[in-house]
């Protein structure tokens, strides 16, 4: 073999590594339309309008059931998307949230439309309890941990008697005329939803998101660069908790009983995180297409094989589907690709 | 003091049947590293293989025990080519894994449930209600051949591993598997071979299971958490360390199970996983790293 | 003079992201130790890894003895007689040193004959000897490296790929290293070497090859390669370059 030394000159090699490193350095776009959810929030506040023309119950229902949805997707993605630690036990927030308003519907007769934030804030701090033992471990640890933590607040709110034990609680009907009684329920959740993505997207961009979206590629990194991820974790956790406590407080409401078959399944926590995988998770619009999604497939589930356990078969379905094919969800995939419509990209 | 005896033997009893129960998942996890969290999903698929054999056809559910592990591991073929090969590369694997294990969970419930509804069911050949007696002592024999069974498979399994070809490319898979592959391992046959082997546990655990629980389709869920306990107690991946878990939490819910009340002895399982995490997230056999 | 492993122009990367390799190309000479040298990041353990079969190759061609490797899997290429120590070394923690070794000969179906390897290479250093049972886990950096480098022995492959085989470990220790990678080579094994000291690699091996921004820019033998005064500049720090 020849020895052929063809060098290039050293300015040209370190020019074209500089060029190199550029190309590979990804670009992020800005642009955003904030006017879409704006639209969509005021047509949905509007949307009631519609009950004087007739019987539109189950539209409402389905925006309400939606909304409580995006409510708890959104929280449970500031744990499980920003910060990456996946939850399968947040229907644990969902219930003590629940419960807890509930109680005090039941005893004191006070509305949970009042007493939904200091649910959320009894869920935060539970969450912030629990997240003191189990965000030591991360990964599949985490996830397993979150399923433990379901089981035992099944049991133990299932031989819990002051709330009803398995039998659950019944709570008072409110005396509203047929056609205007999910009125409130409706707004308080459309407001939630509103509020809960717009936190999450000050959260998203505050320092904590940062710090959060750090240690979620990787921890030890995000350490040495001085955050301090614990705080930061149990801090994400709390948040998470507090819209999950708050949706499960006026659901309870709305479902005019609590019972830990309905409120502490497995399935509810997996419906927050179907939504947010579908969605995308990370991204702020992500939960809300999710919840759409989700609530759009279970729809025409029931519709068409009726409430059965096929359903459970859809949904993990739908699941196994999104997880293998588009594990980025929607909003991920099409940022990825650079084809994310401006009224989606409201990150 | 016979109380005693007699709740430790009960509790050693059950320790050998969650053994076998958790070996396969153990066993899977640490050549894949998948957390197969449809594992409980598929035991259950396996009683039902032993429920209706014996229902139809009077078959003993220990002579049925073969042939539902070869129908599950079968299963878990299928279940590896469709769901988890192409996963295999991907960045996230082991929390995707988990998640799409997940997902599998509620299918298998899912369809189960369709199909025979969800009324608890027990498998019950004449020992399944009998006994041993010992003085004031009883042994129940369904548990006492349950758990000679699982032992006699984990034995198989623990031999397999440590003196076979297959076993010590299974082992190198689980400890390294750039490095086995770079030996000359062929690490996705491995791979296929293990889940085979995992999921054939579930289906022979599911074989005993059916006639020492009653079961139906939602009790995965109670037997993930349980389970966990177990595997994560032992060290995820290690099969010596998941038999020891699964006889000393057994034991001790058996105890708390008498003593303090019978909720409370699955809920032992549930916070022994949180003390674990808690103290020793690598669990009694494990390695650090890998998993936290 | 025959090649015995010819790449030619291969592109690689990692899962779908960049091409990290483009237009890498490399010439593998029969019972020469090679040295590949180039910055953190040029790509070169990303090269070994290619050639392993343990990265998927978009472009281009790796072909042994004729034969073209694209697309087989890393075990099927150690078949054909290509062995890789990579950076991390690549032992089995919780085996003993004897398993390890062991395990280096998977591929022979003789157990008896790989006893007697493995006897051998045990009697050739001392050092993994006296640790026969200990856990691979539980050794210094020097000793593991030295067991990954005996490990490749055990089945006598064409080329040996070691991917820095000296990070780490004390001057002293790196010297052993080159020693026995000498060894090797006179045992007629191509040795294809990278390494981050690259006046001790060069001066150690036969043929040099410098790759740079995932291309190749040198190759040739490798005196001239240490002599060439923009390589000095830019790779060997002999001046400072801009
Ligand atoms: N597993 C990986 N996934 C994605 N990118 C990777 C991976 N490993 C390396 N890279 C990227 O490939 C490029 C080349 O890396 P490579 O390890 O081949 O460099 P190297 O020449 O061996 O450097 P060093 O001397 O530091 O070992 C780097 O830009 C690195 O970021
Ligand atoms: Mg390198």
């Amino acid at each position: 073999m020849a020895a052929t030394l063809q060098t290039p000159d050293t300015g040209a090699v370190l020019a074209a590594r500089k060029a190199h490193d550029e190309k590979l350095a990804k670009r992020a776009d800005q642009t955003r339309a904030i006017w879409f959810p704006v639209t969509v929030l005021a047509v949905l506040l509007a949307l009631p309008l519609l009950q004087f023309t007739g019987n539109y119950n189950y539209l409402l229902h389905l925006v309400l059931f939606t909304a409580s949805y995006v409510v708890m997707a959104a929280g449970w993605n500031i744990l499980g998307g920003f910060a990456g630690y996946v939850s399968l036990g947040h229907a644990v927030f969902f219930a003590i949230g629940g419960y807890f308003s509930g109680v005090l519907l039941a005893r004191f007769g006070i509305s949970t439309l009042l007493t939904a934030p200091l649910a959320g804030l009894l869920a935060a701090v539970c969450g912030y309890l629990i997240g003191q033992i189990t965000l030591k471990v991360r990964g599949p640890s985490f996830i397993i941990s979150s399923i433990a933590l379901l089981m035992i607040a099944r049991i133990l709110f299932d031989h819990w008697t002051f709330i009803g034990g398995a039998n659950g609680l019944a709570l008072p009907i409110n005396d509203l005329p047929v056609l205007w009684a999910k009125l409130p329920y409706y707004y308080a959740f459309i407001f939630m939803a509103a509020f809960t993505v717009w936190a999450t997207y000050r959260i998203k961009h505050s320092k904590l998101g940062l710090g959060l979206r750090a240690l979620s590629k990787d921890e030890i990194k995000a350490e040495s660069a001085g955050i301090d991820t614990r705080f930061y974790k149990v801090v994400a956790f709390a948040l998470s908790a507090f819209f999950v406590g708050m949706a499960g407080a006026v659901w309870g409401e709305y479902l005019t009983y609590l019972r830990p078959n309905i409120f502490l399944i497995i399935l509810v926590s997996a419906n927050l995180v179907l939504m947010c995988i579908l969605g995308g998770k990370g991204t702020i619009a992500g939960p809300v297409v999710g919840a759409v999604l989700i609530v759009g497939i279970n729809e025409l589930f029931v519709a068409t094989m009726g409430a059965s356990e096929l359903n459970l078969f859809g949904t993990g379905l739908v699941m196994a589907v999104a997880l293998m094919f588009f594990p980025l969800g929607v909003v991920g995939t099409l940022a990825r690709k650079g084809k994310l419509p401006r009224i989606l990209n409201w990150d | 003091m016979a109380q005693f005896i007699q709740v430790l033997i009960l509790g050693l009893a059950l320790g050998g049947v969650i053994a076998l129960m958790g070996s396969g998942l153990s066993l899977v996890f640490g050549v894949m590293r998948i957390v197969n969290l449809a594992h409980p999903s598929l035991i259950i698929a396996g009683a039902y293989v032993a429920y209706w054999a014996f229902k139809l056809w009077g078959i003993d559910p220990i002579v049925m025990l073969p042939i539902a592990a070869l129908i599950l591991a079968g299963i878990g073929v299928l279940l590896y080519r469709l769901m988890f090969e192409q996963e295999a590369k991907s960045a996230r694997y082991s929390e995707m894994t988990v998640l799409l294990t997940f997902a599998l969970a509620m299918m298998v419930e899912g369809l189960l449930g369709a199909f025979f509804t969800n009324t608890q069911r027990v498998t019950s050949p004449d020992y399944a209600t009998d006994a041993f007696f010992i003085s004031d002592i009883f042994i129940p024999k369904g548990q006492l051949y349950a758990g000679i069974v699982s032992l006699v498979i984990i034995g198989g399994l623990a031999l397999f591993l440590k003196y076979s070809r297959m076993g010590y490319a299974i082992r190198a898979t689980t400890q390294n598997r750039d490095a086995a592959e770079l030996l000359g391992v062929n690490v996705n046959l491995v791979s296929v071979v293990a889940f085979a082997i995992g999921i054939g546990l579930a289906g022979a655990a599911g074989a005993l299971v059916s006639f020492v629980f009653s079961f139906f389709p939602a009790k995965q869920w109670e037997w993930i958490a349980m389970l966990m306990s177990v595997v994560v107690l032992g060290g995820m991946g290690s099969i010596l360390g998941t038999v020891v878990a699964a006889f000393s939490l057994s034991v001790i819910a058996a105890f708390v199970g008498t003593w303090v009340g019978a909720t409370w002895s699955t809920m032992t399982f549930f916070l022994a996983l949180f003390v674990i995490l808690l103290i020793r997230p690598e669990g009694l056999f494990g390695e650090k790293p890998e998993m936290a | 003079m025959t090649a015995l492993l010819e790449v030619t122009n291969i592109t690689a990367g990692y899962g779908d992201g960049p091409a990290i390799l483009d237009g890498a190309h490399l010439t593998v000479v029969p019972g020469k130790v090679h040295c590949i040298i180039g910055p953190n990041g040029a790509g070169k353990s990303t090269l070994l890894k290619a050639i392993c079969g343990m990265l998927k190759i978009r472009k281009g061609e790796v072909v042994l003895k004729g034969e073209r490797l694209n697309g087989l899997r890393p075990d099927q290429i150690l078949r054909k007689g290509i062995c890789f120590v990579p950076q991390e070394r690549a032992l089995f923690p919780k085996m003993t040193v004897r398993e390890n070794l062991r395990m280096g000969g998977f591929t022979l179906g003789d157990a008896r004959e790989l006893d007697r390897r493995v006897d051998a290479i045990l009697d050739r250093f001392p050092i993994l000897r006296e640790r026969a049972n200990q856990h691979a886990g539980t050794m210094s950096g020097g000793q593991q490296q030295t067991l990954a480098m005996a490990r490749t022995l055990i089945i006598r492959p064409d080329i040996v790929m070691l991917d820095e085989p000296s990070l780490g470990l004390a001057p002293k220790i790196v010297q052993e290293m080159f020693s026995i990678m000498k060894m090797m080579s006179e045992e007629g094994v191509t040795v294809l070497l990278v390494e981050q000291n690259a006046l001790m690699g060069l001066k150690n091996s036969d043929i040099g090859v410098v790759l740079d921004l995932g291309r190749t820019l040198i190759e040739g033998p490798a005196a001239d390669v240490l002599a060439d005064p923009r390589i000095q500049e830019l790779y060997l720090g002999g001046r400072k370059a801009a």
